[in-house]
């Protein structure tokens, strides 16, 4: 028996505290066998800090994931938050003094909020972004809710081969559709003309609702047959033999205990119009009141001679703020239908 | 309160046949029972009366209206699910209300009558709560509460007490039968419990495979089977089957001679399979059986297990050295073995030798070809006779 409190020979193999004891032969490592996991105090005698922070990291792993944890929180946080932040300063800094802006704006000039409504009516950009993201989302959700009830509930034949078409039409680059939808937005329908006056859906917010909730929609096909196919039948049943029609029981039943697939999709979708560049930028010639959204909008304190770059910074952040509101309000409803719709199969 | 009628039902899918041309009537105010073992097409049968499933041919009536092509919400059925069903969105009040709002009864008829059907079900005090917070057996009430208030023609229930626990399953079922009784109602009831079956029906309909068997009364399912199904099917433990071959004065089976006159079976004849179905409790020990008015020759068998269940001892008997060690096979269709019920304070010890005899008028005999039964009770006048039968000229 040695004495446990003698100093330890680094290449003594035996082991220090227990050799009486049959030792496991794979604790003999080739280094020479510190036995730097057994024995902590002893052990940190003959080892440097490096040494030192990987025997604990192996030992307690959850620190250093915590570690990684923060890493790349923060590497996350600072490329999506830090050009924000970079917009504010821009805004904040009067115009004509935009060099060297790096944390701190040139001087301070909070009026640019006000003045983007003054320059131009940035306001009815945003109104028209607004029914246009809106309208989409209610077409997508209306039209997906459909086929997400044939696809999620309902056997047919061709049902998968249908539903990889549909998917494949989202892979689809916008541009490809672009010139015949153009084409056909600029032909005069003549049963067009009560509502449009010239008879062309170019510059309505057809003209953007259209092609965008196409777009859109297979995203939203996809997630809502995945919420209405865990629907249990017998709910279904039991709303049909209770004086519903497999639509009713698909608005009173399934879609309300499927609100946080209908949330994700519909908020999804409000979000991808809204911040929509392809179509917004061509299926209008930019005017406010031919429907333009606020891409237009900021593109228009682009002058001939001048950028009114602060105020396109300014305006940017107004456009930002609905969306990041939106974004907060319904995660708490998708939180809140996650644990409130516990259903009993 | 209505009849239904069902007209030559079949239901396919794709190839497989689910429901095979089932025919029956349910007569208003009765309580019909579909039983049958999973997959016999007895929830698809329900489902066609329903409306949930359209039958691929025949036609349903519901008093004397054909609602085949009506989609469940105009037939005036109500449905009682397995799984309950109650919409988790709702609470219990807006759940049991859910069919008279949606036919737009003013609020305060609809507050009444809901009122009344959770009575029924003793619900009260319980109308705000949710689905999820209740009990199984409190969900299942207002399951049913939810059926009832809309007065419906024909209460159908799918198998509403399998979710239910033991105790709380033969509860609700007194309760179903109370409220059979005070609502008049015409219930079809679906079960793969037999018991439930037994104990509840006016009429049992026996299905297996997607064909009616047998529909009667409990007790005429117990004591006349029409087949081999119905007859393995309805009690338990299951009656004994012993395969045998019809000869000269009698069936003659691996272990044991039965003396009867083949010429009262008909549809079959001298070398035929015939197989004898007796049930637990028709089998007695020798010398318990002198209040029997007709046993048979004393049977040689040797006692192997004994499960005692309390009122009664279920003893399972081999018939041969060759059983021995092939328990492994259900002792309801070995040949070689057979089960016995007797009262617990019987006298009898595993691995015992005893002479067993079986009640005569209990017998049942089926074709072992078809499955069909050829004759219950081997004792009637002519048999009772002395010298006419073949057994009592053999002994």
């Amino acid at each position: 028996m040695s004495d446990p409190n003698a100093p330890t020979d680094p290449n003594d193999t035996r082991g220090t505290d227990d050799g009486d004891r049959p030792r496991d032969p794979t604790l003999h490592r080739p280094d020479g066998g510190t036995n730097v996991l057994k024995e902590g105090r002893d052990a940190e005698l003959d080892r440097g800090p490096l040494q030192q922070w990987a025997a604990d990291s192996i030992q307690n792993p959850e620190r250093v994931y915590r570690a990684l944890f923060y890493v790349a929180a923060i590497f996350f946080l600072f490329t999506t938050l830090f050009p924000f932040y970079w917009l504010l300063m821009v805004a904040l800094t009067p115009e004509g003094q935009l060099q060297d802006i790096v944390f701190t704006p040139n001087g301070f000039n909070p009026g640019a909020f006000v003045e983007v409504f003054e320059v131009i009516p940035f306001h009815v950009y945003m109104f028209n972004s607004f029914v246009i993201a809106l309208a989409s989302t209610a077409v997508v959700l209306v039209i997906a809710s459909l086929a997400g009830y044939a696809f999620g509930r309902l056997e047919f034949p061709g049902r998968t081969p249908l539903m990889l078409l549909v998917l494949i039409i989202s892979f689809f680059p916008p541009a490809a559709f672009f010139i015949p939808l153009n084409d056909l937005f600029n032909t005069s329908f003549f049963f067009l003309r009560p509502i449009t006056g010239d008879g062309t859906l170019y510059n309505t917010p057809f003209a953007l609702v259209t092609p965008l909730s196409a777009i859109f929609m297979p995203l939203a096909i996809f997630i809502l047959t995945t919420f209405y196919s865990q629907i249990p039948d017998g709910l279904e049943d039991a709303a049909r033999v209770e004086g519903t029609t497999r639509l009713g029981a698909l608005f009173r039943v399934i879609i309300p205990l499927s609100a946080p697939g209908v949330a994700t999709a519909g908020v999804l979708t409000f979000i991808a119009v809204y911040n929509e560049f392809f179509f917004s930028f061509l299926m209008t010639d930019g005017q406010p009141q031919n429907w333009a959204p606020i891409l237009d909008g900021i593109l228009a304190y682009q002058g001939q001679y001048e950028v009114l770059y602060h105020l396109m910074a300014a305006a940017s952040i107004i456009g930002v703020i609905p969306v990041a509101i939106l974004v907060v309000v319904a995660q708490e409803k998708i939180v809140s239908g996650l644990t409130a719709g516990a259903l009993k199969e | 309160m209505a009849r239904v009628r069902l007209e030559n039902i079949t239901k396919r899918y794709g190839d497989e046949t689910a429901v095979d041309d089932i025919s029956l009537e349910v007569e208003d105010g009765e309580f019909v029972t579909f039983v049958g073992p999973s997959g016999c097409g007895k929830s698809t049968t329900m489902e066609t009366v329903a409306g949930l499933t359209e039958p691929t041919e025949g036609r349903v009536y519901i008093g004397d209206d054909d609602v085949t092509g009506l989609a469940p919400k105009d037939r005036g059925v109500a449905m009682v699910f397995q799984n309950i069903a109650l919409f988790p969105h709702m609470d219990v009040y807006e759940n049991i209300s859910f069919g008279l709002r949606l036919r737009k009864y003013d609020d305060e008829e609809v507050r009444r009558r809901v009122e009344e059907a959770a009575d029924i079900v003793q619900l009260e005090g319980m109308l705000d709560r949710m689905p999820a917070e209740m009990s199984g057996g409190q969900q299942q009430r207002v399951g049913i509460a939810r059926a009832i208030v809309r007065n419906p023609d024909v209460f159908l229930m799918d198998e509403p007490l399998a979710n239910l626990d033991a105790k709380l399953r033969v509860h609700m079922r007194t309760e179903l039968q109370r409220l059979h009784r005070e609502l008049d109602a015409t219930v079809i009831y679906v079960t793969h419990d037999q018991a439930e079956a037994m104990t509840m029906s006016n009429r049992i309909a026996v299905l297996n495979d997607g064909k009616l068997q047998q529909i009667a009364p409990p007790l005429v399912c117990y004591n006349e089977p029409t087949n081999l199904f119905v007859a393995g099917f309805i009690g338990s433990p299951s009656m004994n089957f012993v395969e045998g071959t019809l000869v000269e004065g009698g069936l003659e089976t691996n272990n044991f001679t039965i003396g009867l006159d083949p010429g009262r079976l008909s549809g079959v004849s001298i070398g035929d399979d015939v197989t004898l179905g007796v049930r637990p409790e028709d089998v007695h020990l020798t010398q318990y059986a002198d209040s029997l008015a007709a046993p048979t020759d004393p049977i040689d068998a040797r006692t192997d297990v004994l499960e005692p269940m309390g009122d009664e001892v279920f003893v399972y008997l081999l018939l041969s050295e060759a059983a021995e060690g092939s328990m492994d096979q259900d002792p309801a269709t070995s040949p070689n073995q057979l089960l016995m019920s007797v009262t617990p304070d019987t006298e009898i010890e595993a691995n015992e030798d005893v002479d067993v005899v079986l009640d005569r008028s209990k017998i049942h005999l089926f074709d072992t070809a078809t499955g069909d039964a050829l004759l219950h009770g081997l004792t009637d006048r002519s048999e009772r006779e002395p010298g006419t039968t073949p057994t009592e000229a053999d002994s």
